[in-house]
This record gives C-alpha cells, structure tokens and sequence, in this order.
C-alpha cells in the first residue's frame, strides 16, 4: 500500500523535471516552493471550482516568470476532491505529509472547509479560502479572501433599500448553512431597520433544484402587495439557471421586483441568455466589467494563459489572486516559507486588488474588500450601479447574531485568539 | 453451540482472513507508534487513518454482500445505515467538544448556538455517554433496517423494485439530513471533534487504537458473517437467492430471513459508520448519496461477490486506486475508475476473486489432469463457497411481457 | 400615511413638466438639443436627460428613449449619440437619420440601471398614450395602472375622451381608477374605482387594493375588503388551477426524462445508470447544434430546435447502439452487473464530456417561440414549459406508435417476451436488442435537448434526472409505458401540490417516502403486469 508514494515521487521527479527545463533558470535557483491546489475537478463542484485551478496554476506561472518566489521556483501539486468531503480532509493531509507543500489554495463549499480545516491545524499548513461565505469562523491556519456576510449581503441589503426603495423581502435560497445563516443575519438586520415579520418571506429550496415554477410565482404572489418587493438570493451553483429563466420567462422584470443574489457571477452567467434578466443585480467584490488598468491587465493575461478569450473572470478569482499576492508578500517578508512565519508576516501586508483598492490582510485573516453593486446586462456582464465609498473590513463574528456579538478574532499578540470574548476578555475555547 | 458454530466458519480461509487482519490491528500501530520517523518499515502517520479508512469501507462492503451475494437483496441503500451509524458517532463525537466550541456554550455544538437553537433536540439527549452512542450506532441502523424490511420483504417486494425503493430511502434520507432543522448541521454535517474515550482524537496513539479497532471490528464482521454462511441460514439464504419461490413452498418464511439478514448486514454498515468517521473527521449528508451506495455495490462486484473475501478486496482495491489517482491524475482519474467497473464486469464477472479462483482451478486442474492420467480422483470444484451461476440473477429478472399493453 | 418616496416625488416632477409643456407652450427643449447631453456623463445625467427627453414630446424622443431602455443606444469617444438595434444600421439619435462613417467599433453602449429604466418606461408611457397604434396606447396605460399616479389623470382623461377601442378603453379606465385612489375624491368616486380595480381581478389589482387598505375611511374599507375578498377568491380557483398545470409541467419534465429509461430499463431489463448521461449528450448536441448556426447562420436561430432533436436523437440512439454492441450485449442474463457496468460508463462519458466542453456550463438559448409567458384564464403558462408538455405527449405518443404498429416494435416485444421464440421464428435478436437500446437512447437523447430548455447544461445534467427516472419508471410499473406516463404526472402533481404547504424540500422527501409505503402496497407498481411471469 506504501508503494504508490514512491511511484509518486517518481512522477513528481519527472514533472519537477520538465518544469525546470522549460522555464527561465537565471532566477530560478534551489529548492522549488510547493503549492497545494485542493479543488473539486468532478462532481457537482466542478463546475465552480475547475476555474480557480487554472488560476492558481495561472498565478503560479506569471509569478515563475517573474523569478519565483525568495529566488524559488514555484511548483504546484494539483489534487482532485471530486466534491466529496472526507475526501478533501484526506487529500489535504496528503498535500500537507506527503507532498509537503507549503501553501494550499482551495476549498469552494463551506463543508469542504469545514472538512479540511482539522487537518490545516493539527498540521500547521496554510489554507487560502477564496468563496464568500458565512462567516462566524476565523483559524489560525486559514486565510478567508472571499467575502463575509458585511462585505457582501449587507451592503446589498442597504442598496435595495436606500437606493430602490424596497419595503418587502423574499429571502430564497439552498438550504444549507451559507443561506441559512445568511438570511439569518439579514433578517436581524431587517428587523432592526424596522420592516415588519409579515414582510419578509424565507424560501429555501435542495441543492440542484430545477423546477422553480411554484417558488417563482410565489415571489409574485408576494410581490404584488402593492410594497416595493425585492428578492434577496442566496441560491447556490446550478440551481441559479432555471431559477433565472423561470424568471425570465414569467416575467418577472428587474425593474418590478430585483432579484439580488450573493452566488451568481460572470461564471453562472455564461451558461444562458440573460436577456430577460437585464437589470437584475448581484453583490460582489468584483466584477469582470470593472474598468482599471490592473483589471484589464488580468483579463489578457488570464485569456492569453487560457487560451480562449470568452473566458470570463470572476470574484472568486479575484479572491484568489490577491490571497495568492498576499502568500508571496509574506512569504518574501519572512524570508520563508514556514506557516508561523508566514502566519506572523501576513497580517498588515497589503497588495491591489483588481478594482482599484488595495487588499489588507486584517488580524482576524480577512481582508479589506470593495462592495460593488452590479446590474446584469445582455452581454452576461455586470454593470456597477453602486459601490461603497471606501473598503470594508471582513467581519469575522456577525454584530447581528445574538452569540457572536461580543465576539472578535485577532491572530496577532497580544490576543492572538479567533474567537475572543470581547467582554469576558477571554478566549472563547478556553 | 456458539463454539461450534465459530468452528465450522474458521474454515482455512477464514482463519487467514482474520490473522491476517489482527496482525495488521497489531503491526500498523507499533510500527506507526514505535519506530522512528523516517525508518523504511514505519507506517506513515496519515497512512494509519487512511488505513482505517479503507477498512471501514471494506466493512461497509462485507456487509452489502451478506446480502447481496448470499441473498440476492440487492441494496442500494446501504450507504444509509452506514451514515446512520456514523451520525450517532458524530453526535457523541460533538457532545465530547464541550465548551470548546467556537462559543464556548457548555451543551450546544456550535451550529446550532449561530443558529439560534435554544436547546438540545430531545434525540441528542444522552448521546454524551459513550455506552449509549455505541448502542446508538447499532441500534438505530438495525431499527430502520428492520421496520424497511419488515414490510418490504413481508409484501414480496423484491428484484429491482427493492433495489429502487432502498435507493428511495437513501436519497430521503439525504434530503432530511441537508435540512438544518434537522438538528444535524446541515450540508456541513458534524466536523471539528475534539476527543474521543477522553484522548485527543487527532493523536497518534487514538489514531493507531482506532485504526486497530477497526481492524479488530473487520475481523469480528468477518468471522460473524462466515458464521452465518456457513449455518444452516445461510443454506437458506443462498436458496432464496437462487430460488426464493421453491424456497418458499418448501415451507421457509422466506421474509423472515431475508429480515434477519437485511438487519445484521444494516448493523454492521452501523458499526463500519461509527468507525469511519473518527478517523475522516466529518460526517456529511453526502454519505446518503445514492451514488456513494452503489460504489459500495460497485467494490463488492469488483472483488467478488458471493464470497466474504471478495468485498474486502474490492473495498480496498478501488479506494486504494481512488486515493492514488485523484492525486495523480486529477484530471482523468474518473476514467481509469469508470474504465475499471467496465472492465470488471465485462471480464471478470466474478471479481478479482474469481480470477484467482479460476486461476487457482486452472492449476489445479492441470496437476489433476496430470494425475488423472495415472487415473487418479476428478477435479476439485472452484474455491468459492457458494458459486455465483448466471441463475443467480433469476430473483431480480425483469419481467418479459409486452411493454406497451 | 403614504411614505413621499423619492421616486415618486421624481416621477411627480417629470409629470408637472410634461404637462408644463403641453398646456402652456412654453419653449421646451428640443431632442437634437438635449440628446447631446447623453455623452460621457453618469446616471444622474442620464435621469435629467431622459425627464428633458420626456417633455419634449417629439417623436423622436419616443425613438431615443426606446432605444435607451433596449440598451441600443450608444456614444461614442466624440461625444456623438447613435442608434443601433442589433447589427442593424447605425442611426444618428438626434435626427434618426443613418449615420455616415461611424464604424461600428467605436460604438460603445450605454449603460443604464433600474431606476432609470423605470423612468424610460414612464416617460415612453406619457409620450405614447396618444398614439395612432392601438398596441401602444395599451402598453402606455398598462405602465400608467403599475405606476398609478394622480398626475396622469388628466392626460387619461384626455386619452380616453377619445378611445374607442375597447380593451384599450378598459385598462386605461383601469389605469384612471389606480390613480384616483391615491387621490382625495368623493366615496362615490372612490368606490367606483375600487369596483374598476376589484372587476380586473388579478395580483396587480390585489395589490393596489391592498396598499390602499391602510389609509381608506371606514366605508371606503368596507368596500376595499369586498373587492380583496372577491379577487381572493377567483385567485385561489386560478390557484389551483396553476398547481395542476406546474404539475403537469414537472409530470412532462419527468416523463421526458423516464421514458427512454421505461424501454432501456422497463422493457430490456437492462439497470442503465448511463441512462442520464445520454439526456446530457442530447443536451450537448442541442447546444453544437446552436453554436454551428451562431457562427454559420444566426438566421435559423428559431430553427436550431427542430434541427437538434433529429440530431440528438441520431447521435444519442447510435451511441446506444455502440453500448449495447460493445458492452450489454455481454451481459444478457445477468441484469444486475449491467449497472456496473452502465456506472462505469456514466464516469467516462461524463468527464469525457467535462475534458471536452469543459466542467462550466453551456450557453443554449431559447428560441423566440420558447421565452415569455401567455395567459390563460389568469394563469400565466410559460411558453418553454407548454412546448415541453406538448413535446412530452408527442414523444411519448410516436413510441407507442413505433412499439405497438410497426414491424420493429413487434419484433422487440417479441425478443423481450421469449427470445428464443422470437429467434427461431428469424428475429434476428440481437440487431433488435441493439435496436430498442439504440431507440432507448434516442429518446432520452430527445429529453435532453427538451431540458437544454430549463435546466443548466453542464455534466452533472443528467445526474439530476437518474434518479427520479427510476422512480418513475418503478412506481409506473416496469415494463409498461401507459405506467411511466401516469407515474410520472401524478409523482408531478402531487409534488406541485405539497410544495406550496411542506417547501421544496419536504415535498420531495414525503414524494419518495410515498413512493416507498406505495411499492409496499403494490410491489410491481402502479400498473403491474398480470401473469405468471411476474413470479419469475
């Protein structure tokens, strides 16, 4: 059972091999650094997450071609989690024991990061998480670049009311802990901003759901209480595209009841017309349609490394570009690789993102986001109605969740704590 | 009795079997624990769970082809029992987090704090005892298993309709589990333990006595299941596989049998479950999948059903291969694998221990032929106890009438 | 007390100028003056634009504003404004006229966001009611019913004092009736327009009558709650109504997709787990198909549906036949490891269809004919769902056909009844096995290019069919069409009726447990073949 580690290596030898021979040697000098790709290639996930492989495989090119990193050139070891969980946890601990690498991007679904994220404590491996997600999490050994619930649903939520006029909501999505926990905040928040219970709707539907006859003229039904209603998405992956054309085709226009979703970009939009779906917005940290130099930069570079320009690019994407900016800045900062090192050196570093902000990496390992409010147009693209003044700092713990209030995360001294306690002042565990 | 019984299953197979899986129970932890880091013969830390792991499937797969082979229930549903036991597992394992949890709440786990649960879910009570899950584990698969075939067997539902219906369960089930009003995390399922028996889970001591345990559980299923085949049930069980009417009209309560089977192989994917988790780390819905349960079907076949050895083979073979190539060959380790069930069927319909057997029997027959010409006794038979023949099927064969009428 | 929302306020504002403008004459704007003004600015420039558009009243603004709203007017870097719909010819937006030398490379859109829509939609509303064309006088009152506003009163009055034509007549009516309500009138008048609002009896009149609710006097109530119970009540007959209709819809959706499972699996007894695959590569053949007329003939876009369901029954049917020739045909007799092996195979073919067209979806696109919605007796039926169920029949129709009357289908109820019957009388049985595998695939090929329509087109897309295929097929009774048919409306059905009480995903839950307790009852299923062969 041992063997197939020495065929392995064998391989890797070999890839190593031929990796060495086609690139510029100059800089390239000493141990190659190892990086860990841990996306579902297969299975329901694919779809999402094939892309941010060849991201990570992307980056690490331009950065070989830029001279490696401390002078080393990068090498990438690409696993397949086929979108099974168990089977992320033990790839993982493969990438960690086996392979030895020294950084690890992956991870689409919260389980996956649920499932991995023993393994990256018990062995002190670094873990860069590029997905919006739930929040109330913050690891030592995990590096959330994607969005949380403040970076994303709430500025949406403050869109459609400030700027549309909303007084109704239908809070849709998959049932499980991204949207629960989600509209759960979001309900708080409404709440709180005064909109009555009978005014918020909360539908959830299974993974992959396809018949969303029902739901659709639900909406409507609730929609035509003669308030301003919006729906509020948080429909996960495949579902999205016969949610969308149900909605398209019963007619339900943007300009009568928006439908704000946190999970479709550039990507899921690329698989339909969307036509009818014209003035629909998503909330995200990025857009395709963003016009800076850096973005434009990205775009060719990505269409020239990929080979085909109706690519599109995505948040996600962006979310991977700046975590794996941020692993080099460090990593040159702490002159190793070495996960404490890196761990310490991180916090603090700061690269551009690709809308024209600069990334910070904050204490509680999120980072400093744009939120940009975008309509869907008739080319699958994004067009920004709105954005935030400035950057908006992760949250960790939600201010909107009666169990995570008081709580904060903090992985520099003195507290160096993802859970603190901020009036007990202690660290939640212990 | 019991003593005989044990007797008549230690046949010499079955006697190697389980040396052979005690001595890993033994070896793999000493050499993990013992030897030093880097000597050729250690076995690696993340080996020693991934081991585990391998063997808890080959569990699951035993206990599938008790029924499958022996039987002819072909279960697509397995899968359930097997997740079943590994929640009951993961509740305990949640119970022993404490106020280690991310909010420190001295009873909640933390998905149901964010959630804004007030209190435990009645069925999570007393699941922090250690006694009482294990009974769980047991328990709560052996239950479903025997009220589902309970009425299943007693209506004759049989061949593909039972197959279906099971996949119906598993696929319910799956739905259920997905909800997080569950009380069972959702999607995210159970995840983040802490201690098991009072030691840290991910040490390498609790890693190699799980591993050993596990192995230990493999040997007991084995020797169990061995007994059961070899008893008088298990004639039975291989008529009613062969021939369920005759059986019946021979006088056996065809349904009551089948039950029995049906819920000591549940029970056992049980325990497999309770197993397994542990040593991945996470419970998930995803185990209720339908697919999850007919690669379960999928290992028996590739290691020969109708024999006890085969599935554990099969198990082992096709997760070593999927651990190998989904690192190796991200990108077209799905057809390698779908290539493999392909080729099986087509050229080793019964398993790699058909060819081994038919290998075997070659041999043999060769010896024998040369004997013969001093005229010297026929031919032994093929190894495998119960020879699957292409009758087997009869139970499951689909009614031939006119479709459309 | 009604919220003064800014919107409104803004409507409010356009409203005055138009009126502004129209009564008094005062000089206002002219098109070629103010379309200038649309290059290089924001948003709000765009608003001020469109109010200035508005009051213009010229024709041409209509034009302008039109095209706006269809995101087919563009700037370019010279500030020039131009009108361009599709790949059509460029126009100047000033004067309408084609525009010399502008290539259409320096055309860059302009991009617009939903308020500013819902301005264009009002402006164009106000600037049409006075059309010659009667389609777009009853589009400009049905968008002055949904933005109900007092200062469009008289411009109504005005419309109507010369309307004759009378579905027009009704709605601007309507459209009076909703604005007066939001006015301080006579009870008198406000019942009457209650009564107006209450007799169009859908959603949209529900909901005015109910927003009015908060701040009606007490009579006023009274007769406010008489009309919300009256349309209540017809909504929950249309109600009903619409679950049997989504049920049908779903039962089509599942039949399409079990039907090729019910010859496949009911009728040759093969466990084909690639059965979903196939639909997924009819799904792909549908999206090459559109894809060679993007790039060759965009023309024959409407078309690309009629030549993708020859085409993906074809491929799909010969690929079935190459798996019953290469792989079934081997396992005849042993039933069960035809799952193996169809398993393995649903692997490959998905990730080879993941290695080729990669893991992400596909884009196909729905012809005219199979976008927006039609009403019917106040159920909105969508075109894309009413072809589905009308292909659904058909096809299920033509297989009955090919089974019961043709020489083919007697030869393969022959070869399933008693093969070696069938092959001493000359059947040559296995080109009939490879036959009804092949038409099985076909079929299901079919069923994909019929989802292409609704679902994602991806590698998983069969993946979410499988399963509820066999269920169908199971609990119609294996071996019976008329089964799967009936199997697959009521399994549709009954979960469009629980769905609106337990959710989504309770209904499928308590489906599949029905499903279960019902083979109890009836362990060969809905439509069970009589017989002795039934016993074995």
């Amino acid at each position: 059972m041992t063997d197939w580690t020495k065929y392995r290596n064998l391989t890797l030898a070999g890839l190593m091999g031929a990796s060495l021979l086609s690139m510029p040697v100059a800089a390239q000098e000493g141990e190659p650094i190892k990086v860990g790709i841990l996306h579902s290639l297969s299975g329901t996930m694919a779809i999402s997450e094939t892309t941010l492989k060849d991201t990570i495989l992307f980056m690490i090119e331009q950065q070989n071609a830029a001279g490696g990193v401390l002078g080393r050139p990068l090498e990438v070891v690409t696993v397949d989690i086929a979108s099974d969980w168990p089977l992320a946890a033990e790839l993982a601990r493969r990438l960690i024991e086996v392979d030895e690498v020294d950084v690890v991007f992956g991870c689409w679904t919260s389980v996956c990061r649920k499932s991995v994220l023993p393994v990256f404590e018990e062995l002190n491996g670094l873990l860069f998480y590029p997905v919006q997600y739930e929040g109330e999490e913050s690891q030592r050994n995990v590096f959330y670049t994607g969005a949380s619930p403040n970076q994303q649903a709430i500025p949406a939520v403050d869109y459609l009311m400030n700027e549309e006029g909303v007084e109704r909501w239908v809070l849709a999505g998959t049932d499980y802990v991204y949207p629960q926990t989600t509209n759960l905040i979001l309900e708080q928040y409404l709440k709180d901003a005064g909109v009555a219970a009978e005014d918020i709707m909360i539908n959830y539907t299974p993974f992959g759901h396809s018949d969303w006859q029902t739901i659709v003229s639900d909406i409507v039904a609730f929609g035509s209480e003669g308030k301003k209603t919006a729906v509020v998405s948080t429909i996960n992956g495949d579902a999205n595209v016969p949610f969308y054309r149900e909605l398209g085709n019963q007619g339900v226009a943007a300009e009568d009841i928006p439908v704000v979703a946190f999970s479709v970009g550039e990507e899921e939009l690329s698989g339909f017309d969307t036509t009818p779906l014209v003035g629909h917005l998503a909330a995200w940290n990025y857009f395709m349609s963003v016009d800076t130099p850096e973005n434009a930069e990205f775009i060719a570079a990505w269409h020239d490394f990929i080979g085909d320009d109706s690519r599109v690019t995505n948040d996600p994407m962006e979310a991977h570009y700046i975590g794996f900016n941020l692993w080099v800045k460090a990593v040159e900062a702490a002159g190793t690789t070495d996960a404490d090192a890196v761990i310490d050196s991180i916090v603090g570093q700061e690269t551009p993102n690709l809308t024209g902000g600069i990334a910070t990496m904050l204490p509680n390992h999120h980072i400093t986001k744009p939120v940009l409010i975008g309509e869907i147009q008739e080319d699958g693209q994004f067009f920004v109605v709105w954005e935030t003044d400035g950057l908006v700092e992760g949250d960790a713990w939600s201010d909107f969740l009666p169990g995570s209030m008081d709580l904060i995360a903090d992985w520099t001294d003195p507290i160096n704590c993802g859970n603190y306690n901020t009036v007990t002042e202690t660290c939640g565990g212990s | 009795m019991i003593t005989a019984a044990i007797l008549r299953a230690l046949d010499k197979k079955a006697i190697w079997v389980i040396s052979i899986l005690l001595l890993a129970a033994i070896l793999v932890p000493l050499s993990n624990l013992m030897l030093p880091v880097g000597h050729p013969l250690r076995v690696p830390n993340y080996l020693v769970p991934l081991m585990g792991k391998y063997l808890s499937y080959a569990m699951l797969a035993l206990a599938l082809d008790l029924i499958w082979g022996y039987c002819g229930i072909l279960s697509l549903g397995h899968g359930a029992f097997f997740a079943l036991g590994g929640y009951a597992m993961g509740v305990y394992l949640m119970r022993q987090i404490g106020t280690r949890g991310v909010y420190a709440h001295p009873e909640l786990p933390d998905f149901m704090v964010f959630l804004g649960w007030p209190e435990l879910p009645w069925y999570w009570l007393g699941m922090d005892q250690f006694w009482f899950a294990a009974i769980m584990v047991m328990l709560v698969p052996g239950i479903l298993a025997f009220v589902f075939g309970w009425f299943a067997f007693r209506s004759r539902v049989t061949g593909v309709y039972l197959s279906i219906i099971t996949q119906a369960m598993t696929f319910a089930l799956m739905l259920a589990f997905f909800r997080n009003d569950m009380g069972f995390g959702g999607n995210n399922g159970l995840t983040d333990f802490r201690d098991i028996l009072g030691t840290p889970i991910a040490a390498p001591t609790t890693r190699a006595i799980l591993f050993a345990a596990t192995a230990i559980a493999l040997a007991l299923s084995f020797l169990v299941c061995s007994m059961i085949v070899k008893s008088k049930l298990g004639k039975v069980m291989v008529a009613v596989r062969d021939a369920e009417s005759r059986t019946r009209f021979i006088g056996y309560r065809v349904e009551n049998v089948k039950l029995l089977a049906f819920t000591v192989s549940a029970v056992i994917a049980g325990i497999a479950g309770a197993l397994y988790v542990p040593q991945v780390g996470i419970i998930n819905p995803g185990e209720f999948a339908p697919a999850n349960s007919i690669e379960v079907v999928i290992w028996a076949a590739v290691g020969g059903r109708g024999t006890l050895i085969g599935p554990i083979i099969g198990a082992i073979i096709v997760n070593v291969g999927k651990s190998y190539f989904t690192a190796a060959l991200p990108d077209f380790w799905l057809f390698a694998l779908g290539g493999l069930f392909i080729f099986v069927t087509l050229f080793l319909p019964k398993g790699v221990v058909g060819l081994f057997t038919s290998v075997w029997n070659a041999i043999q027959a060769r010896r024998a032929s040369s004997s013969a010409q001093k005229g010297v006794g026929p031919a032994p038979g093929p190894e495998t106890d119960f020879p699957i023949t292409t009758e087997s099927d009869a139970g499951n064969a689909q009614p031939k009438t006119n479709p459309a009428e | 007390m009604r919220t003064a929302h800014p919107f409104r306020l803004f409507l409010v504002t356009i409203l005055v100028a138009i009126l502004a403008g129209l009564s008094s004459g005062a000089r206002a704007q002219t098109v070629s003056e103010i379309v200038p003004t649309m290059a290089d600015t924001n948003l709000r420039g765009l608003a001020a634009a469109v109010e200035a558009l508005a009051a213009t009243g010229e024709p041409q603004a209509v034009a302008v504003l039109e095209a706006l709203g269809a995101g087919n007017l563009y700037e370019t870097a010279d500030g020039g404004i131009y009108i361009r719909a599709g790949s059509g010819p460029i126009r100047d937006a000033a004067t309408g006229e084609t525009a010399e030398g502008v290539a259409p490379g320096d055309l860059k859109l302009i991009r617009i966001n939903n308020s500013l829509r819902r301005d264009i939609r009002a402006a164009i509303g106000n600037l049409t009611l006075l059309s010659d064309d009667a389609n777009v006088r009853l589009r400009a009152a049905r968008e002055m019913f949904g933005t109900a506003d007092p200062a469009n009163i008289e411009l109504l009055d005005e419309a109507l004092a010369e309307e004759t034509n009378p579905s027009v007549r009704t709605v601007m009516e309507q459209a009076r009736a909703a604005a007066i309500l939001k006015t301080d009138v006579s009870e008198e008048e406000f019942a009457a327009a209650v009564a107006v609002i209450a007799a169009r009896g859908d959603r949209q009149a529900l909901g005015i009558l109910n927003s009015n609710l908060a701040n009606a006097s007490e009579i006023e109530r009274v007769n406010i709650e008489a009309g919300i119970a009256r349309i209540n009540q017809a909504l929950a007959l249309q109600g009903i109504g619409q679950n049997v209709w989504y049920g049908i819809s779903l039962g089509s959706v599942l039949l399409l997709a079990a039907i090729g499972l019910a010859i496949t699996f009911g009728v040759m007894g093969v466990i084909n787990m690639a059965h979903g695959e196939m639909v997924m590569i009819g799904a792909y053949v549908t999206f090459v198909v559109q894809e060679i007329i993007r790039t060759t003939n965009p023309g024959l876009f409407d078309y690309s549906l009629a030549i993708a369901v020859p085409a993906a029954f074809l491929i799909t049917g010969l690929i079935g036949v190459g798996i019953e020739r290469g792989i079934i045909r081997w396992l005849y007799g042993r039933p069960l490891e035809t799952l193996l092996a169809t398993w393995g195979l649903s692997l490959v073919i998905q990730q080879g269809v993941r290695t080729i067209f990669g893991a992400t979806n596909r884009d196909v696109g729905n012809p005219s004919y199979m976008s927006g919605a039609f009403e019917f007796f106040g159920i909105a039926l969508t075109w894309n769902r009413f072809w589905i169920v009308i292909f659904a029949l058909v096809v299920f129709a033509l297989l009955l056909l090919v089974l019961n009357k043709t020489p083919l289908g007697l030869q393969m109820r022959a070869v399933t009844q008693n093969r070696r019957m069938a092959s001493a009388m000359g059947i040559r049985t296995p080109w009939i096995d490879a036959m009804t595998f092949g038409l099985g695939s076909g079929v299901a090929g079919l069923a994909g290019v019929a989802l292409s329509q609704i679902d994602n087109v991806s590698p998983n897309l069969g993946q979410g069919y499988i399963i509820d295929s066999f269920m169908v097929v199971v609990f119609g009774g294996v071996g019976n069409l008329w089964g799967t048919l009936v199997g697959a409306m009521t399994l549709g059905i009954a979960n469009k009726f629980l769905e609106p009480y337990a959710g989504a995903v309770l209904a499928k839950i308590v489906i599949l447990v029905l499903i279960i307790l019902f083979i109890q009852r009836r362990p060969r299923g809905l439509f069970a073949l009589k017989g002795r062969a039934v016993e074995q």
